[in-house]
C-alpha cells in the first residue's frame, strides 16, 4: 500500500497492533508520542480501500461491516453435530478466500504457529497419583493440627491442588469458627468505601454471569 | 386572574339544536343527556319523563342514541349472545384479525368473557381458552425443541413462557386493540373484554398436579428440581397453585394503576382471551388455520434466547462439556489487549479447544474476559440450531407431507443446575 509507505509512523503503529497479540508488549516497539500533533499524525491511518474516492469501478457489492463481537448464534465448526449439513458442505473452505467473512475454521486447516499464547499458562496434565492412603494421611494431618497443616501446605506436600484438599477434608468446627470470627473482625474494620467496593465487585460478577455486562 | 367560565365550554354543542328549550338551562348538558339516555334504555317509563332532552340529542350526529338493551340485560353477568351482531367493536376485531367467515361474531363475543366475569361455562371463554392454550403451547414447544435442540430444560421452560406466557399474550391482546370494560355486566358492549378485578374465577386452564408437600415448598425452601417440574408442573414449569399463591401475596397496596394483584388478573384475562380466540379458530376452522394463526401472532415474536442464560461456573461447565464430547481441553488465549495499565483496559480473550476457537469475549479484566468467553462458548453450544427451515412434527399432518426425517436430539445437559434458576 503506497499510503503506508509514505507514512512511517502509520506502519509503526500497525506493527504495534500486531505485537498486541502476545501478552507482554516488547517495550522497544512502543513509540510514545510527545506531542498532540505527532500522536494525531500517527493515528491517522489510511482508510480502507472501499472508502477511497473515486470509488473503485466494480460490479460487486462492497461489504465492509464495522467490527463487532462474535454472535453466539454462529455455532463453531466443532460444535456442529456429525450429521449437520454445514459440516458436510465444507462451507469453511468456500469462505476461506473471503477477506471479510471469518467463518470458524475446522482444526485441520488452522496453523498451530499462529495461535496466541495461552493464558493463564497451561497447567500440566492431571497426574491422578493420589492413593487412598494419601487421602487418609491428609485427613489425619488436617484434623490433628489445622493451624500448621493449612490447605496450601497440604496441597504442596502431596502435590495436588488446594481444591482437592478441600474436597477430601473439612477442618474441625472450632477451627472454622475461629477462622470466621477472624474474618468478621477484619470486615468490621472496613470503612464504607471498601465495603461498597466489595459489594459492587460481587454484583458485577453476578451481572457477568447473567450476561448483562 | 381570569375566571374560567366552565358553562360556556360546551356552547358549540348547543348551537346546532333547533328547539332545544328543555336542555339549554342545564350547566353540563352532555353528561345529563347521556345519563338520561341510559335511563331510557333501562326503563321506558323513565325515558318518557325526560323525553324532550332525548329528542334534542337524537338530532345531534355527535351523540347518537345508545342501542336498545333488552330489559333483563342489566341483571345478567355478561351480554346476551345475540347482541354480538350489533356490536361494531366485535365486527372490527373480526375484520382486524382477518378471521374466517366461518367464525361467528357470537363465538368471538364469548372469547371476551372471562370466567371471573361470568362463572357459567356455557357463556364464558374457559373451554375455548383451554383448547387454545394446549394448541399454542404445543406449537411453541415443538418449534423450540426442533429449532434449538440443545436448550437446557430450564431455559426451554423460560423460552416457552416468554413466548406463550400470560405477559406475552397480554401484549398480543393489547396489539389487537382489545379494550376492557370497567366492570363486567350484561349491559356493556360485547366488544369489550370483561373480567373482574376482585376475584380470579374458577377456570382450570393448565394441566399439572399439586405436590403433597406444596404447603412446605416456600416455608422450608424445599428443592423443586427440573425432573419434578417436568412431572408435576404446568407447561411453563410453574406450579399450578402458584398463581393463587402470588395473588394472595400481592393483594393490598394499590396505587394509580391498581395493585400487583389486579395487574396480574388483567394480564391473565387478556391472555385467556387470546387463547380462547385460538380455541375458537380450532373449533370452526381446524388445525391448519390454527397453525397459521399461531405462527403469525405468537411464533413471529422475537425472544432473545441468549439473555435467558445464567452460569455459576462457566469454565468448569465448558471443561466438562469438552471432556464429554471428547474434545481437547479448553484453553484461554489472550487475543489482544489495550491499556493494561490504564483505568479502562480491554482484554479480548478466546477459548480454544485444540486449534479451534470456541468462543471469544472482551472485558475490562482478564478473569472477566476468560469467564465471559467460556460463557459465550457454552451459549454457542446450547444455541445450536439446524436452521430456520427445519421441519416440525406437526408439518406431517399436512396431506402432501414428504417423508419424515427425525430432528436432531441432544444427549442431554452438561451440568444439572438443581433449581438455581429463578424466573
Amino acid at each position: 500500500m503506497e499510503a503506508t509507505l509514505s507514512r512511517p509512523a502509520a506502519s509503526a503503529l500497525s506493527c504495534c497492533c500486531r505485537t498486541t497479540s502476545t501478552p507482554r508488549l516488547v517495550p522497544g516497539l512502543i513509540r510514545h508520542q510527545s506531542t498532540k500533533a505527532r500522536t494525531k499524525r500517527m493515528l491517522n491511518i489510511p482508510k480502507h480501500e472501499s472508502f477511497l474516492n473515486p470509488r473503485p469501478q466494480t460490479n460487486h457489492i462492497i461489504f465492509n461491516p464495522p467490527s463487532s463481537e462474535a454472535s453466539v448464534y454462529h455455532t463453531p465448526f466443532k460444535f456442529l453435530p456429525k450429521n449437520d449439513p454445514r459440516r458436510r458442505a465444507q462451507l469453511p473452505q468456500l469462505f476461506a478466500t473471503s477477506t471479510t467473512i471469518q467463518y470458524p475454521q475446522p482444526s485441520e486447516n488452522a496453523n498451530p504457529e499462529e495461535l496466541p499464547a495461552a493464558f493463564p499458562p497451561e497447567l500440566g496434565t492431571k497426574k491422578y497419583h493420589m492413593t487412598k492412603e494419601d487421602v487418609e494421611e491428609m485427613r489425619r494431618l488436617r484434623l490433628e493440627d489445622p493451624v500448621t497443616n493449612t490447605v496450601t501446605a497440604l496441597s504442596q506436600k502431596f502435590g495436588c491442588t488446594p481444591w482437592f484438599v478441600m474436597m477430601c477434608v473439612k477442618s474441625p468446627r472450632e477451627h472454622r469458627d475461629q477462622h470466621k470470627a477472624r474474618e468478621a473482625a477484619i470486615k468490621a474494620k472496613w470503612g464504607p468505601k471498601r465495603t461498597a467496593a466489595r459489594e459492587e465487585r460481587a454484583r458485577r460478577w453476578a451481572m457477568l454471569f447473567r450476561g448483562e455486562i | 386572574m381570569k375566571r374560567l367560565r366552565v358553562e360556556r365550554w360546551t356552547n358549540q354543542l348547543l348551537t346546532a339544536r333547533s328547539g332545544a328549550a328543555g336542555g339549554i338551562s342545564c350547566s353540563a348538558p352532555r353528561i345529563r343527556c347521556l345519563a338520561a339516555a341510559a335511563r331510557k334504555s333501562l326503563s321506558t317509563a323513565a325515558a318518557e319523563s325526560s323525553a324532550p332532552v332525548i329528542d334534542g340529542l337524537d338530532n345531534n350526529p355527535r351523540f347518537p342514541p345508545l342501542e336498545d338493551i333488552p330489559p333483563q340485560a342489566a341483571t345478567l353477568p355478561s351480554p346476551l349472545p345475540e347482541r354480538a351482531l350489533q356490536s361494531a367493536k366485535l365486527a372490527a376485531l373480526h375484520a382486524r384479525l382477518s378471521l374466517s367467515q366461518k367464525i361467528p361474531l357470537q363465538t368471538l363475543a364469548r372469547t371476551l368473557v372471562d370466567a371471573s366475569a361470568d362463572s357459567h361455562p356455557r357463556f364464558n371463554n374457559t373451554n375455548l381458552a383451554f383448547v387454545g392454550q394446549t394448541l399454542i403451547n404445543y406449537h411453541v414447544a415443538e418449534q423450540f425443541m426442533i429449532q434449538y435442540p440443545r436448550l437446557p430444560m430450564e431455559i426451554l421452560y423460560a423460552a416457552i413462557k416468554g413466548i406463550a406466557g400470560d405477559t406475552s399474550l397480554y401484549h398480543i391482546a393489547k396489539s389487537w386493540g382489545i379494550e376492557s370494560a370497567a366492570a363486567p355486566g350484561g349491559e356493556v358492549d360485547p366488544g369489550f373484554l370483561q373480567y373482574s378485578l376482585e376475584n380470579d374465577g374458577d377456570a382450570i386452564l393448565f394441566f399439572g398436579s399439586v405436590r403433597t408437600e406444596a404447603k412446605y415448598l416456600d416455608k422450608y425452601k424445599f428443592r423443586r428440581g427440573v425432573s419434578s417440574r417436568v412431572v408435576f408442573d404446568n407447561d411453563f414449569g410453574d406450579r399450578v397453585d402458584e398463581f393463587a399463591q402470588n395473588i394472595e401475596d400481592d393483594e393490598g397496596a394499590s396505587g394509580d394503576y391498581g395493585s400487583a394483584a389486579t395487574r396480574k388478573r388483567a394480564e391473565k384475562a387478556h391472555a385467556n382471551h387470546v387463547r380462547a380466540v385460538v380455541g375458537a379458530i380450532y373449533a370452526h376452522c381446524g388445525r391448519d388455520a390454527v397453525k397459521a394463526f399461531v405462527k403469525a401472532h405468537v411464533l413471529s415474536r422475537k425472544l432473545a434466547l441468549d439473555k435467558l442464560f445464567y452460569f455459576s461456573d462457566p469454565t468448569r461447565e465448558l471443561a466438562t462439556l469438552c471432556a464429554r464430547e471428547d474434545f481437547e481441553k479448553p484453553i484461554a488465549r489472550l487475543l489482544s489487549e489495550t491499556g493494561r495499565l490504564s483505568r479502562t483496559p480491554v482484554f479480548v480473550v478466546g477459548i480454544y479447544s485444540g486449534k479451534d476457537k470456541l468462543g471469544e469475549a472482551s472485558a475490562p479484566s482478564l478473569d472477566h474476559a476468560r469467564r465471559k468467553a467460556a460463557m459465550n462458548a457454552l451459549k454457542a453450544w446450547y444455541l445450536y440450531s439446524p436452521g430456520e427451515n427445519a421441519r416440525v412434527p406437526s408439518d406431517m399432518l399436512a396431506e402432501d407431507a414428504e417423508k419424515w426425517e427425525p430432528g436432531y436430539i441432544d444427549i442431554g445437559e452438561i451440568i444439572t443446575r438443581g433449581g438455581n434458576f429463578r424466573h
